[in-house]
């Protein structure tokens, strides 16, 4: 008796202890532990770009013996509230982090990030290694305050066995509105439950829309304030709800994913998304080809299009540091090709100008085609909050619950509100 | 004699003490850190935060501040589902354990399992799930509809299909947990009131009504509260399923909250809101037991 009583005290004192371990201890991934100047290094990459990015940074490491890199995977869905207690100073912050482009203006503005322009100049970083859009999009009120890592546009999937099928040629992809429309038709098969283009109704229309807008000569906000409402918003969401009300050449309630799902079953020919979905029609085994995004707009090629860029926390001042990040960035921009397996372009030049095997890959260079003209989400903090309205408002028109012109009155006037705060 | 009580209370303090540990630092500890914020201008790109005392609050009964569409719109949506699905998970859940309860001991053990099996994987993995057999044009569901010549439904583009499909998913998923609960509770129904109640001519329908679900009162209050708790904590299903469509009508409170705090980054509003939909869950809570007990 008096022995189990011993078994049951030391048990729960074991488990006591247990779940405080279980809080504290850290999940970290980092590369292996090396001499030099260490520098801490946060990504979100915890999908399949997450190995590259290590080997890169492991090569990297072995490269050189005065800095070491220490990457740290923080997993996609936590990558901003991590960075947000990391900038709030109530966790360590890296020395060199990953952002997206539409996240810049956000934490420039409020003096977060280190202005770079020194420390460019210091080591041989150059403006014109990098692809022009990528590098503007690091660029604020003359400071730069990002080196650009790759661009992410949207771009355009189609079933290359459908293609064939419906008699088109497959290695044509359809390159305007016209073309587009009149080879949807040709693929659309309503008996056999097959469609040329399925309008997805959520996600990605936070690329897609704003593509047809831009085409079409518009802008999302203007002055500072939301201009969803304008003409060619309007018919840019009119053109994309007719193909599924006039044109017939999608199916009507595509739900989250659905027009995934219909692609993987080869009953959706074409679609728009982005070039992280690559892997994903690999592993399917589909015959897919890759395209720059047809105009689908009226006046101008344009896409849609978000990046990664590195970035240096404001509070990084020491000097060692500091050289051993450009000399670190230095060799990424020379070493992005183990990037491109991933199925992005990289935004330097030496890789997709110049480098003979990325020229060889099928996707890739498709989306290295689109830099010049891609665009990047409206300078404002928060667009992520601002845009919510609209693409809540543009799932109602896909659906053919609302007019388009009344669906993005209404999105602007909640946008506006929510802007007033 | 002294000594061992003294001996066994330490014990006894000793297996409260994980729990303990893991409620002040889990539960205690965020929940005045949360009120804290609450009554701050708490931006969490801003170092500073400045003390605005009830303002937060005031935001969201203000109908021209944003904070109070964000507020009521997903409060309405929130309440809108508890209504629906609590008298569901606790009817089914019953209905379920009954049903088992009448089983042969051998084949009960395997439907008890059974039955309890979905509660065990993740949300993410329910939403992945019913996203496929509810898919307007390639699920399953459309497609036995379509083999009996029946219109597709848009499960979850169209209104009221969209949170009947989130309720569907919802009872699959957490029904049982409160059919284990019931099954313990009917377990422990005496059986010599049944005997007495077949001898005094009583049918299945009157034992059940004047001996099952007597004998059951605390249990069932008990699966009510809990159910109507963890309804208004719906996050995942519309989260996942619907992203809060069509448009927003099924964007719930919870996922406003959550935009308010790490899209907006407006972590005081965000406090400030969380704390008021504790209140009304406590509120609804002591109501639900008050009004079961005066019957007493």
């Amino acid at each position: 008796m008096k022995k189990r009583k011993w078994l049951g005290l030391a048990m729960t004192a074991v488990l006591a202890v247990g779940s405080l371990a279980a809080c504290s201890s850290k999940d970290s991934s980092s590369s292996d532990g090396g001499k030099g100047t260490k520098i801490t290094y946060w990504a979100p990459f915890s999908g399949a770009d997450g190995p590259r990015m290590k080997n890169i940074v492991n090569s990297y490491n072995k490269s050189q013996s005065k800095y070491n890199v220490d990457l740290q995977i923080v997993p996609q869905n936590d990558y901003y509230k991590t960075v947000d207690l990391a900038f709030s100073g109530q966790k360590n912050a890296p020395d060199l982090m990953i952002m997206h482009t539409d996240q810049l203006t956000n934490y420039a503005e409020k003096n977060l990030l280190k202005d770079m322009s020194d420390t460019i100049k210091k080591n041989g970083v150059k403006e014109s290694d990098y692809s022009p859009t990528a590098w503007g999009a690091g660029s604020i009120k003359g400071k730069q305050y990002s080196i650009p890592l790759d661009i992410h546009p949207l771009i355009m999937y189609y079933n290359k066995d459908m293609f064939k099928a419906a008699g088109l040629d497959p290695n044509k992809p359809p390159t305007n509105r016209e073309e587009f429309v009149a080879d949807a038709k040709k693929l659309t098969n309503e008996s056999k439950k097959q469609y040329g283009f399925v309008v997805p109704t959520l996600w990605p229309n936070q690329f897609i829309f704003p593509t047809v807008f831009f085409q079409n000569g518009g802008e999302l906000m203007k002055d500072g304030k939301p201009n969803y409402n304008s003409p060619e918003g309007v018919e840019a969401l009119t053109f994309l709800s007719d193909l599924v009300k006039k044109d017939k050449v999608s199916p009507a309630n595509v739900q989250q994913d659905g027009e995934v799902t219909l692609f993987l079953q080869g009953k959706n020919a074409m679609q728009l998304n982005g070039p992280w979905m690559m892997e994903q029609w690999d592993k399917a085994g589909i015959n897919y080809g890759v395209a720059p995004v047809p105009q689908l707009g009226t006046k101008q090629q344009a896409v849609y299009a978000n990046g990664h860029n590195f970035v240096i926390p404001a509070s990084v001042t020491d000097s060692k540091k500091l050289a051993g990040i450009s000399d670190f960035l230095k060799y990424v921009a020379d070493n992005t090709m183990e990037w491109a397996k991933s199925g992005q372009a990289p935004a330097s030049k030496a890789i997709y100008e110049q480098n003979a095997d990325f020229k060889k890959m099928v996707q890739q260079p498709q989306v290295a085609k689109e830099f010049d003209y891609a665009k990047f989400a409206p300078r404002v903090a928060n667009w992520g909050q601002i845009s919510e309205p609209l693409f809540s408002e543009v799932n109602l028109a896909l659906l053919g619950k609302k007019d388009p012109k009344k669906a993005l009155d209404d999105a602007n006037k909640k946008a506006e509100q929510l802007m007033q705060k | 004699m002294n000594k061992t009580s003294w001996k066994s209370q330490l014990t006894s303090s000793l297996f409260v003490l994980p729990y303990l540990i893991l409620f002040v630092i889990f539960l205690l500890i965020p929940i005045i850190y949360g009120a804290w914020m609450s009554l701050h201008n708490w931006d969490l790109l801003n170092p500073v935060h400045e003390f605005v005392g009830l303002k937060n609050y005031a935001k969201i009964f203000d109908s021209s501040s944003y904070l109070h569409n964000l507020f009521f719109d997903g409060l309405k949506h929130t309440i809108l589902f508890v209504v629906i699905s609590v008298p569901l998970l606790v009817i089914v859940g019953l209905g379920l354990a009954l049903l088992i309860n009448a089983l042969p001991g051998k084949i009960k053990g395997f439907f008890r399992t059974l039955y309890f099996i979905p509660y065990a994987v993740s949300v993410s993995v329910v939403a992945i799930i019913w996203l496929w057999i509810l898919d307007t044009n390639s699920g399953l569901m459309n497609e036995y509809f379509q083999k009996l010549h029946l219109p597709a439904i848009p499960w979850l583009t169209d209104m009221p299909w969209a949170w009947i499909s989130i309720v569907i998913a919802t009872i699959w998923w957490t029904i049982g947990f409160n059919m284990v609960i019931f099954i313990n509770a009917l377990n422990d129904v005496s059986e010599e009131l049944y005997e007495a109640g077949s001898l005094d001519g009583a049918n299945r329908w009157q034992r059940l009504i004047y001996i099952t679900l007597p004998s059951i009162k605390p249990t069932m209050l008990f699966v009510l509260i809990t159910s109507t708790i963890a309804s208004f904590n719906i996050y995942g299903q519309p989260f996942m399923m619907t992203r809060g469509g069509p448009g927003t009508s099924t964007k719930v409170l919870l996922m406003n909250i959550v935009d308010e705090a790490f899209k907006q980054r407006q972590l005081g509003n965000a406090a400030a809101m969380s704390l008021m939909m504790a209140l009304i869950m406590i509120i609804i809570s002591v109501v639900q037991l008050r009004v079961s007990n005066r019957k007493e």
